[in-house]
């Protein structure tokens, strides 16, 4: 009786427990595009994380967003140690598995790609009201400033560059684009951006980009498409409307005190900066230890060239720029070309504070210091808008108005230097606000750099180096031979080598 | 209704019984006397068979044959025939020496061992009590062809990589599968290594087949033990064992390291950081710190076990504790486990079995979590300043130092951290079979596993990972649930000359993982460690879900003919929910001649056994986790829009390839099995070609694309193979017997193809800055890749070094491009992981009541490269200042070593540090002590063994690190990488077996 009816009975269960489970795959605690972009603080998350990807250690938190620009007069670095990255720039002989300079690579791209994913979608947001629609675009403008901002860095350290501007499609490699192309784009974004944003976000949201900021970034667009390798002359124009616009504004001005800029956050000067908070996981590194030399315990990552600092101007914000006396843990306070200091070099005084929380010190002696803190990296700040000012209008009258010599005298003045006499031609103008942005920006991001790149300084700089710069350690013969390749970084061998059909920048 | 069926048979063959009345009486024994309960007395040419009872005694009837024979047999024992001369006999049967009649567990079913087709191997539990062993896989070690058992981490608790014929899979994991009476993929901590019964290893695919997708990697089959019927016997067994690092590197003293410093700064123009004085004082003193003394100690490891096991005709049981205090070689680091077992076997009547296995398993890790990084403490152990003392007058730590590395102090570390996991597992399996009918069986197998698993950290300041202010203290919570439901059907049938065994099954499996994650930064006091999340400064919580599923369906069919020609053919198709092609079918076939069973063997004393086998199949590799094809929107750590008000941040995830496969794995084998006198010398020998085609891998994504990477099916790879395997029993004698058994094992790896791409580059390990590894096709996987160190430029070739910038002393790598410096296209390969061949050498001598076991176990033709060689002699140029003592023998004008001096690029990625690895290790010796009989009465004891034995004590290598059997071999691309790992240690152990 049993055989009889367990037979089927044990058939039909063997079959009929198959429907217990499900294959389609059900991930509970994860969104996917499928569900998002349904409500402006969905939207908000979005808009968020590309702010992040950039202020990110491995982004622009650290010093290594400045690896290859190392080339520049106002930096250079331990001669041994670990500093092998951003010694090899310093020398003119980066390579492209230089793992530091990937920062600059990775840091923007990870931002574009996030910015990206806002403006594809933030349309998608349900808005009836029109403050709802006004947030919407806020977003969106949020993501257009930074998707134009991070290109703008990229086409001025690598060259050409892929343009994407949409999802990522994997199964396709895109070619590399000249840059006058992806100056187009970078223009089109600043524009987006500055029609779709308010002037200026206070409170909570300070660390916003405005659309004051979108313009500054586009005054120093313009500004550098004057220059190489573009060279067109016809945005010296557009380069001091827009800088002009955001003066008139009236909604920036100088610290009164030059060391204040580099020890406040926000402060009236910042146009646009990056925000940290170290109990946030979200440390800023370029303050602090970074700067603080070997001899006083720190990290010795950068300091100035010896002739940049033999030729600063004599004044308070030279200063106040640079640490001259060592505070030696073993032999006591030394002045800096001491022979028993590790590196005979002034080193930079103005980011040792952080907010604050960079360093305690004493006249005689370094009590403690930290490696992060929670200064705010300003990417713009207003004197960077009235040097624009000042170069552009004038070589673009090819004449010196009083307005252009007053914006530079604004910054001299408030370095403790006198007013510039006037009577200078535009190109001797221009040259004399070029010599002021190398101290007003002393080791301060790209900021150096890039100006030897868009007048092509570098036969100059590179004549100028003190031979006792260490000696055992000499510049690349090749470049010194030929300098012009070097202007731009190799593309990092990762993506290169990920790249079918991409050519490396010559030399490297 | 089934009591009644059941009291008619049973009074059926009562009334059989009387009915024939001519009683037989006796009495079966083993070699040494003990009786032997459960072997089946038959009378010849009959159906009439009687098993002996747990005295060994039995009753026949033997009916009205004029001279009956009784054929008496048991498993391991040679079968007997006895003329009935009297009405009380004593049977004595010898031990089967020939392992070809063993019943092996084939999945889903048992099988003859000579019957088997495919490629198949076994540990038992004899030899699995040989050796003092804390994890299962241990007992694969050396013990088998085409198993190579490599530890990545000396830490206690710490999982153990196994391959089977190499490695396959770039991607998932190359472990094989392993199957614990029945359950698939269940957890191997669960099972003490005395629990275990046997183990089969399933090699080639026509084996593992039946597993489909899961089967790529082979599949180790784990059954666990049962009771007998008879009185209880109860087991315990008891070990301690001291440990201690197995070697020490030779770094350099306190003041020849302060010497090196200056001399550094020489070169670099720096100075002297040593002055005159501090120098002197270290002169007198020249020690300073041994960093590698300071973080390791010799503990004490203890296990204890204790079975008891028995019971009835109708009800066996076998019960276990286990308990193993495992501290480990670091300091402030260890493991402990207490493991229960039940396993229950009950004739339910006639027709149904009922077998119930239910596993507790506790363990707790504290510390054991480092994974291999060049920051952790053991690394750091030999790159720290011996000049720094461990503390300061004070008696604190001394953070960092000036020299040498620029982590934490490692003593500080470790002491300062803890990372405490506490897992409770459960694990349940009933297996019912029913005898549906003559030679039709159903069995269902349900497996419910369940485990909550807690994960306390705190990281104070003075750790590593506290480093930028990211002081913090977590708590993890992780539920993980699975069951698994197999149902299948054996018809199992004898036609004259035909022999038919058809398996059909229906298998589904679930599993879910719920886990939460909360975590504080910046504790305002870590006095009370991670007990309090509140002091937290910031707080962030997180929560995660994965579930999946799989639906399986499976045909067997074994069919012999005359039991010499031997067929089996498997199909079985599996549906995942991982992938967007849900189903896939893994078909296997495999052909037998057991030639010895011919007519003209037939007469052979010499060759009494002779087996061929040939076989086909496919398995998969479920390499992929769950939702690897949903692109998602994942949740990360805030921004801060003011500098303090959080933001919450969803970034977009990274691209998703929609088209993902299986990896396939298809492979052929022959193989031959061959017994010589009876079973004194056994001759195993294979030979493969395994192609793995659809490998999976999570391919970089370029970062103007979102970077990470994402999964894709990019190519193939191909194993080639022989194993041989010789067994042997060189002495028998009265007093004394020898015996032996030798495996050898080679493979050949190579990569088929990459989607189009020569190869792929792979990234670093951990904080280790730079790969060394390289997958390319025409290569092995395994391949190191950097530039080819050829020693230092010499003063005679001042000339040609002048050419590359350098001087004699520098560096002087192979300039292969021919431009005259170090670039990319100097990168080439320098090394490989993977061995040649490896080998274990098992010897068992017994002389009366003493018996020595020796295992050998070795590999060769791998190469390791060392990032703990590489740093020790300073690193990324020369970014930290060298402890290895090999830097005293740098390159002088006088003296022209190959050490280069410093201020030149000393790259890490070279050759420079990349080592033969070949090794052979005495990995255990054992002298083991049977108390004689005659003294066991008196304790009232059935058996008592002791036995001092000794684990890694010597090795033969070139391989100037710690341990050449130890890396970082979490992947088939890595292995061969070691940074700092810590090694396997050298123990000495004392124990003793008892049996009541």
């Amino acid at each position: 009786m049993n055989k009889k009816y367990f037979l089927p009975l044990a058939i039909a269960a063997m079959i009929g427990v198959s429907s217990c489970v499900k294959l389609t795959e059900d991930p509970r605690a994860t969104l996917t595009p499928g569900n998002y972009f349904n409500t402006q603080s969905e939207l908000d998350g979005a808009v968020t994380s590309a702010f992040r990807a950039l202020a990110v250690d491995g982004a622009w938190g650290f010093t290594s967003k400045m690896t290859s620009y190392f080339g520049s007069d106002d930096l250079t670095t331990h001669p041994a140690s670990n500093k092998a990255d951003s010694r090899e720039f310093d020398r003119l002989q980066g390579t492209t598995t230089n793992a530091s300079m990937r920062s600059e690579w990775e840091g923007p791209w990870n931002t574009i790609y996030q910015a990206n994913n806002v403006i594809t979608n933030f349309e998608k947001v349900a808005a009836t009201t029109n403050e709802a629609i006004q947030q919407r675009t806020y977003s969106g403008g949020q993501a257009y400033f930074l998707r134009g901002l991070c290109y703008f860095y990229l086409v001025r350290t690598f060259g050409a560059l892929p343009i994407v501007t949409g999802p990522a499609d994997i199964t396709v490699t895109p070619a590399r684009e000249e840059p006058a192309k992806v100056y187009e784009l970078i223009i089109a974004d600043l524009k987006k951006a500055a029609e779709m944003l308010p002037d200026k976000w206070t409170g909570v949201n300070v660390g916003r980009p405005g659309a004051l900021a979108a313009r500054a970034v586009l005054a120093n667009v313009y500004l550098t498409m004057a220059g190489w390798p573009l060279n067109q002359n016809s945005n010296y124009a557009l380069a001091a409307t827009e800088a002009k616009a955001v003066m008139d504004a009236g909604k920036y001005d100088l610290m009164a005190d030059y060391l204040d800029v580099f020890k406040t956050n926000n402060n009236i000067e910042s146009v646009f900066g990056l925000q940290y908070n170290v109990g946030g996981q979200l440390p800023n590194r370029s303050f602090g230890a970074t700067c603080i030399p070997d001899d006083e315990g720190g990290w010795d990552d950068f300091f100035p060239e010896i002739n940049y600092f033999k030729d600063a101007p004599v004044c308070k914000r030279t200063d106040q720029t640079f640490h001259t006396q060592i505070k030696s843990n073993k032999i006591g306070v030394v002045r800096w070309d001491d022979p028993r200091t590790a590196t005979h070099h002034p080193y930079y005084n103005k980011f040792r504070y952080g907010a604050g929380d960079g360093i305690v010190e004493t006249p005689t002696q370094v009590v403690s210091f930290n490696a992060s803190t929670n200064k705010t990296t300003d990417i713009v700040r207003f004197a960077e808008t009235l040097l624009t000012y000042a170069e552009a209008s004038a070589m673009a009258a090819n004449t010196v108005s009083d307005d252009a010599y007053e914006a530079l005298n604004r910054v001299r003045r408030r370095a403790g230097l006198p007013n510039i006499v006037k009577g200078l031609t535009a190109v001797a103008f221009r040259d004399s606000v070029v010599n002021e942005r190398k101290y007003e920006f002393a080791g301060e991001f790209g900021q150096r750099w890039f100006d030897i790149v868009r007048l092509q300084l570098l036969p100059k700089v590179i004549a100028r180096r003190d031979p006792n710069e260490f000696k055992d350690l000499p510049l690349n013969p090749a470049a010194v031979a030929n300098p012009g390749p070097k202007y731009i970084a190799p593309i990092p061998f990762r993506d290169l080598n990920l790249s079918p059909g991409w050519t490396q920048n010559p030399t490297y | 209704m089934k009591r009644l069926l059941l009291l008619m048979l049973l009074a059926s063959g009562l009334l059989q019984a009387y009915a024939q009345k001519q009683l037989t009486k006796g009495k079966v024994l083993d070699e040494t006397g003990q009786p032997l309960p459960g072997a089946t007395v038959r009378v010849k040419g009959t159906n009439i068979s009687s098993p002996t009872n747990a005295q060994g005694e039995f009753q026949i009837a033997t009916g009205e044959t004029a001279s009956p024979v009784l054929v008496i047999s048991y498993i391991g024992y040679l079968t007997q025939e006895v003329a009935v001369t009297g009405s009380d006999l004593s049977i004595t049967l010898k031990t089967d020496a020939r392992s070809l009649n063993d019943i092996v567990v084939v999945g889903y079913g048992t099988q003859k061992k000579s019957d088997v087709t495919g490629a198949t191997s076994s540990v038992k539990a004899v030899e699995i009590a040989k050796r003092p062993l804390v994890r299962v896989e241990q007992a694969l070690q050396g013990t088998t062809s085409g198993v190579t058992v490599q530890s990545n981490s000396g830490q206690p608790g710490r999982g153990i990589s196994v391959r089977i014929r190499g490695a396959s899979s770039i991607t998932g994991g190359n472990d094989p599968l392993y199957v614990i009476d029945g359950y698939i993929g269940g957890n191997l901590e669960s099972i003490a290594p005395s629990d275990i019964e046997s183990m089969e290893i399933l090699k080639d695919a026509s084996a593992t087949a039946i597993y489909g997708s899961r089967g790529s990697n082979g599949v180790v089959m784990v059954t666990t033990k049962t009771g007998k019927s008879g009185k209880p016997r109860v087991d315990a067994s008891a070990w301690i064992s001291k440990a201690s690092l197995p070697k020490k590197l030779n770094l350099m003293n306190a003041y020849e390291f302060a010497q090196q410093v200056n001399k550094k700064g020489d070169v670099a123009g720096t100075g002297h950081p040593f002055t005159d004085a501090q120098l002197a004082e270290l002169q007198k003193n020249p020690g300073g710190t041994d960093w590698q003394d300071e973080l390791t100690r010799k503990p004490l490891t203890q296990n204890y076990q204790i079975g008891v096991s028995g019971g009835s005709e109708n009800v066996k049981y076998y019960f276990s504790y286990n308990h193993l205090d495992q501290p480990g070689l670091l300091i402030n680091s260890g493991y402990k486990r207490n493991t229960l077992r039940a396993n229950v076997d009950i004739k339910l009547n006639r027709k149904m079995d009922l077998k119930v296995n239910i596993t507790g398993l506790l363990p707790e890790s504290h510390n054991t979590d480092f994974s291999g990084d060049i920051v952790d403490p053991f690394s750091q152990s030999s790159m720290w300043d011996p000049t720094s003392p461990v503390r300061n007058a004070a008696g604190d730590y001394i953070s960092q130092s000036n020299f040498a590395s620029l982590a934490k102090n490692p003593v500080q570390n470790i002491m300062s951290r803890s990372v405490d996991g506490k897992t409770s597992n459960l694990t349940a399996t009933g297996v019912f079979t029913y005898r549906i009918i003559d030679h039709l069986t159903f069995t269902s197998n349900n497996s419910y596993e369940l485990q909550h698993q807690q994960t306390q950290s705190v990281f104070p300041p003075g750790t590593n990972e506290a480093f930028n202010g990211n002081d913090y203290a977590k708590m993890e919570n992780n539920r993980y649930r699975s069951w698994q439901n197999s149902n299948f059907l054996t018809y199992n049938n004898r036609f004259g000359d035909h022999s038919l065994t058809v398996t059909a099954l229906v298998e589904q499996a679930s599993k879910t993982n719920t886990s939460t994650i909360a975590q504080a930064n910046q504790l305002s006091t870590y006095s009370l460690g991670y007990w309090n999340l509140g002091l937290g400064k910031t707080q962030s919580t997180s929560s995660g879900y994965w579930a999946d599923a799989l639906i399986s369906y499976m045909g067997r069919v074994n069919y012999a003919f005359k039991d010499k020609y031997l067929l089996t053919v498997s199909v079985r198709t599996d549906g995942s929910s991982h992938l967007v092609e849900k189903y896939s079918t893994f078909p296997a076939v495999a052909l037998g001649w057991a030639v010895d069973k011919e007519g003209f063997m037939a007469g052979s004393k010499v060759v009494t056994g002779l087996k061929i086998r040939a076989s086909y199949g496919q398995t998969g590799n479920q390499a992929v986790p769950a939702y690897s094809t949903i692109a998602q929107i994942g949740t990360a750590l805030p921004y801060y829009f003011d500098g303090s008000t959080s933001s919450v941040n969803t970034p977009l995830g990274t691209p998703v390839s929609t088209m993902l496969q299986w990896e396939k794995n298809t492979t052929y084998d022959v193989g031959l099995d061959m017994e010589f006198w009876r079973g004194r010398l056994t001759f195993t020998a294979d030979a493969y070609n395994k192609k793995v085609s659809d490998l999976l891998y999570a391919t970089d994504n370029p970062f103007y694309y979102g970077g990470g990477s994402f999964q894709r099916n990019i190519g193939s790879v191909r194993n080639t193979g022989l194993e041989f395997s010789v067994g042997g029993m060189p002495v028998v004698g009265k007093d004394f017997k020898w015996t032996s058994n030798f495996n050898i094992s080679f493979n050949r790896n190579e990569v088929l193809d990459l989607g189009g791409q020569d190869n792929i580059i792979v990234n670093g390990i951990g904080s280790a800055q730079q790969g060394v590894s390289i997958i390319k096709v025409g290569e092995p996987l395994g391949t190191f890749y950097g530039y080819k160190y050829l020693g230092t430029w010499k003063s005679e070739e001042k000339t040609e070094a002048a050419l590359y910038g350098k001087k004699p002393g520098d560096t002087k790598y192979a300039d292969l491009d021919g431009d005259h410096k170090l670039s990319g296209g100097d990168l080439t390969t320098i090394g490989n992981g993977m061995p040649k061949y490896y080998f274990g050498f098992i010897n068992d001598f017994s002389y009366k009541n003493w018996s020595l076991n020796v295992m050998f176990q070795g590999t060769h033709g791998n190469q390791m490269y060392s990032f703990t060689q590489a740093y020790t002699m300073g690193g990324l140029g020369d970014a930290r200042d060298a402890t290895n003592a090999q830097l005293l023998d740098m390159w002088t004008p006088e003296k022209q070593t190959d050490v280069p001096t410093y201020g030149n690029q000393n790259e890490i990625k070279s050759s420079r540090y990349v080592y033969d690895a070949s090794y052979i290790k005495l990995k255990n010796i054992s002298l083991t002590y049977t108390i004689p009989e005659s003294l066991l009465g008196r304790i009232h004891a059935r058996s008592l063994d002791v036995y001092i034995s000794a684990q890694n004590i010597w090795t033969i290598t070139n391989y100037p690190g710690y341990d050449p059997e130890v890396t970082n071999a979490t992947n088939a691309i890595t292995q061969g990488l070691e940074t700092g790992t810590i090694p396997n240690p050298k123990t000495y152990t004392i124990g003793l077996r008892l049996g009541l």
